[in-house]
């Protein structure tokens, strides 16, 4: 009886059914594979607290890779996939911020941030 | 040069001290209000009843609220949603990939707080909408999504994210 | 009772606290007590062994499933094994946090009775810890309690722990991870004291010098179990996420390892030591930060405990408070603490120096990363996302940068510089023979990634030149710092390894049903579903796939699961792994469609196992430092 629960739950967790290829995800070449393997780990799933679309195995999750993986197949550019998903989930969905606006500091903090402490440092040097 | 270090040593502390005792006591429910409105999706889909959904159904002040009759939690926002449909707030169903045998049947058993439900049993519309999950309810305000709540609607987050939206249309 | 009794103790040693901090408080002012050290030490060992006692009832209290303790309730089952009974204890705040307190004040209780008697700074440090210490315990008593009864009659049975838990990697992750945090508020309580002391003509360094790498040792230890545990259990084939939980772990260890360094320069050659100091508060107040973020559920990770603002503010007042403390009293300090020697640029100190930047650096990036949505939330109301693509970006011209200063380094002086000559015969072969291979990295594997093949270049630098370093030296018969080489040869295979699985792993999404056949690829092929089995295990049912396949020729099978646990319905993924030297196979089944087929995740994953190896050669090359001959 359990059993018979369990594959009922099991069920519930399907949304999507792919027509039966034996390799999901079937690409065109592998350039496009790579790109779809690392747009998916740079899509944040919208459900989860925390980790990308790669890593959940969400229904919803599941349907954004399915849409990426149509995206690339139809032609869509990287950017252009991006831009598709944040027009339905937001910029909270995109792993890798875009470099506008506060964004600059964002990225290059980190080396103004050493630039300012060489600077500091060859002028005193003494520790 | 020294003298500034010293202050800065103590100061940026003290800012991020301050800067973290703000966001803890910022309400978390004001956050969610910054929402950037767009537009409703189009969609081709037909109701529960099979019948095509115009779009200017959904104009005006509605509330969209996706629902499925393998959903638990939509059990537990379903007696709020019938209060806000009896207070002559017009509520629309989005029936979100589900069977409209079993998502009629679930409105037979529990009552029916919808005008309409949109049948989108593959998810596309909701998919174009954002939707992670079931429950989760849009604000809808000539046919502009303006609010989003995740997770089931109750009474403390109809008032802090939904109402005032509301509300500041009206007034206009 | 017997929980009454614990919370009891635990109040009782709060008490005892309260009064260490009252008596020298008063005597502060007056005429110093005759035996005011003796007595403060005799209240606060009585202090720390009510709360060893308390916790050691907590934990009887939990192997004989006391259910009318909420927590115990909440988070374990009378039919878990007694290991993991115990472990449940720190698997949420309430509990975690009782053995954070354990561990703070088990440092403190060995530190401080190992100080001489006659110690200058004994009777400070003693106030320092015993003030962090009832911070905590009065944080935990007042706003965590993991006393609490469930009245009047206590639950029937526990609620079990998430069965994700149930793994005896992620069971020690937490206790080595504390052991870790906590153990630097020694050399942040020390310093502190020698600080307010004032006499700066006394040696500190030696005082501290094993402890913090004891401490050391069990923060790498911690971080690498959390990895270990995330890769062989979460099934998605990752170990690392630049989590926001993972960031705050990594920045004290960061800080822990620039003190490291800087501590041995400071105690050799009298230099750094304004660094060392600000270091060794920085390393707890970060550790003070991080319990913090985790704790106050202020930032969206997996890993967050629960989400209270009332924890959240008391954690961020009370950590504010004493890091401000220690560090006013720094820049209080500074002007007496500069010395006057200047760096000599090429010197072995003026790369330490450059080391300390770096480190800081990483540390504000990570930082950065880690606060920036909260900032752009505050301020425009927008969420964003920060992730691996930020940070590995950040952080590969950073390593490179590190490595070829590692590298440079390698044969420094000490207050001389280096002349032109060492400079070329230092970096030239290890710089040519990296480029080389990493030449023959790119045709070899036909990939090409800049920020992976910097980070291999870094890594190859790094090993490369204490490789040929070691060689020289055991030549003409010179000292080997070998705890050095292997860390730092560690540090490169890390960076290495860490480049390459990015490069060369993949990912193949399979679909079949039982008895097919597929080949995916020259690699992989005859991959054969033979069937599927359901059985039932000791508290699951299991849904078990029978695979094998060619991978490479060698015949693999494999058996990944999907578990449905009993008590609380919760669906886990058991992947299956065939690990050898230079990959993984890692499968892990997905779920059944409508026409009876499952579907597969296949990732191959490269160099893994070097990662671990990474991981123990660092942690090993500390350690030999630490049995090193007493050649300071």
């Amino acid at each position: 009886m359990a059993i018979k629960r369990f594959f009922t739950v099991i069920y519930f967790f399907i949304f999507s059914s792919f027509a039966f290829t034996q390799i999901v995800y079937e690409f065109e070449n592998s350039l496009q594979e790579k790109r779809f393997y690392s747009l998916i780990s740079e899509i944040r799933c919208p459900k989860c607290t925390s980790g990308s679309i790669a890593s959940s195995d969400a229904p919803v999750s599941r349907d954004l890779k399915n849409k990426v993986y149509q995206l690339i197949l139809e032609g869509s550019t990287d950017d252009e996939i991006k831009q598709y998903v944040s027009e339905r989930f937001g910029t909270f969905s995109d792993y890798r911020p875009s470099l506008s606006g506060p964004n600059y500091f964002l990225w290059f903090g980190p080396f103004i941030f050493l630039a300012i402490l060489l600077l500091i440092f060859f002028s005193k040097r003494r520790i | 040069m020294n003298q500034s270090l010293r202050f800065l040593i103590i100061i940026i502390p003290i800012l991020i001290l301050i800067f973290f005792t703000r966001v803890l006591l910022v309400d978390e429910d004001a956050q969610l209000a910054t929402f950037e409105a767009k537009n409703f999706p189009t969609f081709e889909l037909d109701d529960l009843n099979g019948r095509p959904v115009q779009s200017e159904s959904l104009g005006g002040i509605k509330l969209i609220n996706v629902w499925a009759s393998w959903c638990i939690t939509c059990l537990v926002e379903h007696p709020f949603l019938t209060k806000l449909s009896e207070n002559n707030l017009d509520i629309i169903g989005l029936n979100y990939k589900d069977s409209d045998t079993r998502a009629n049947a679930w409105l037979q058993k529990h009552g029916n707080p919808y005008l309409f439900s949109i049948y989108d049993p593959r998810g596309d519309l909701a998919f174009d909408l954002g939707v992670t999950g079931a429950p989760e309810s849009y604000l809808l305000i000539n046919n502009k999504v303006v609010g989003h709540i995740q997770g089931e609607m109750n009474q403390i987050k109809w008032e802090n994210i939904f109402l005032p939206l509301i509300q500041k249309a009206q007034q206009r | 009772m017997i929980g009454e009794i614990s919370h009891l103790l635990s109040l009782a040693a709060a008490l005892l606290l309260t009064l260490v901090l009252i008596f020298n408080l008063f005597f502060s002012f007056n005429k110093s007590h005759p035996n005011q050290l003796m007595l403060s030490m005799r209240l606060f060992n009585q202090s720390c062994w009510l709360v060893f006692i308390s916790f050691g009832m907590y934990v009887y209290l939990a192997i004989s499933d006391d259910f009318s303790i909420a927590y115990i309730a909440s988070h374990s089952n009378s039919q878990l094994p007694i290991f993991y009974k115990i472990t449940s204890i720190w698997s949420a705040h309430e509990g975690s946090m009782f053995l954070w307190i354990v561990f703070l004040i088990a440092w403190s209780f060995l530190f401080l009775n190992s100080l001489n008697k006659d110690h200058p700074l004994k009777k400070l440090t003693l106030l320092m810890l015993s003030l962090i210490i009832l911070g905590f315990l009065l944080f935990l008593l007042l706003t965590s309690n993991p006393f609490e009864r469930i009245l009047p009659f206590g639950a029937i049975e526990g609620a079990d722990i998430n069965p994700v838990l149930q793994d005896p990697a992620l069971a020690i992750h937490p206790p080595m991870l504390y052991l870790g945090y906590v153990g630097f508020v020694i050399s942040f309580s020390f310093i502190t004291a020698y600080l307010i002391n004032g006499n700066f003509e006394l040696q500190w360094e030696q005082d501290i010098k094993n402890w913090s790498l004891v401490a050391w040792i069990f923060l790498t230890i911690g971080i690498t179990l959390g990895s270990w545990w995330a890769y062989y259990e979460l099934g998605w084939g990752g170990y690392w996420f630049w989590d926001p939980v993972e960031n705050v772990a990594l920045m004290p260890w960061l800080a822990a390892t620039a003190f490291m360094h800087s501590l041995f320069a400071s105690s050799k050659s009298n230099v750094l030591k304004t660094w060392t100091m600000f270091l060794g508060i920085l390393i707890f107040a970060l550790s003070l930060f991080g319990a913090f973020i985790v704790r106050s559920g202020i930032i969206d990770s997996v890993h967050s405990f629960a989400n209270d603002p009332e924890r959240g503010l008391y954690l961020l007042s009370f950590s504010g408070s004493i890091t401000l403390l220690s560090l006013t009293i720094f820049a209080y300090r500074l002007p007496a603490l500069n010395s006057s020697k200047l760096v000599v640029s090429g010197s072995k100190e003026s790369f330490l120096s450059m080391n300390n930047i770096l480190m800081i650096t990483s540390i504000f990036s990570i930082f950065l990363g880690v606060t920036y949505p909260l900032i752009i939330e505050s301020i425009y109301g927008e969420k964003v996302s920060i992730g691996p693509p930020y940070y590995n970006t950040i952080f590969s011209p950073l390593i490179l940068i590190a490595a070829a200063f590692i590298m440079i380094s390698i044969d420094a002086l000490w207050q001389r510089s280096m002349p032109l000559r060492t400079f070329f015969i230092t970096t030239a072969p290890p710089t040519l023979l990296s480029l080389l291979s990493i030449y023959i990295i790119w045709r070899l594997t036909g990939i090409f990634s800049i920020l992976a093949f910097i980070g291999i270049l870094s890594g190859l630098l790094i090993i490369f030149s204490y490789l040929f370093k070691t060689i020289n030296n055991l030549f003409k018969k010179k000292y080997i710092n070998k705890g050095s080489a292997v860390a730092h040869m560690g540090l490169g295979l890390l960076f290495f390894a860490v480049s390459m699985n990015s490069i060369l792993s993949y990912e193949k999404n399979l679909n079949l049903a039982p008895g097919q056949t597929i080949s995916v690829n020259e690699s992989v092929q005859e991959f054969h579903f033979k069937d599927i089995r359901v059985f039932k295990a000791s508290n699951h049912d299991v849904i078990s796939a029978e695979v094998s396949f060619l991978h490479d020729g060698k015949e693999i099978s494999l058996n990944p699961q999907k578990r449905k646990y009993a008590t609380r319905g919760q669906i886990t993924s058991e992947s299956a792994i065939h690990a050898s030297v230079l990959k993984d196979t890692y499968l892990t089944i997905g779920d059944q469609l409508e026409n009876g087929s499952w579907t597969f995740s296949l990732k191959i994953n490269y160099f893994i196992k070097w990662i671990w190896l990474s991981a123990a050669l660092m942690t090993f090359g500390m350690l030999l430092t630490i049995f090193k001959k007493k050649a300071l």
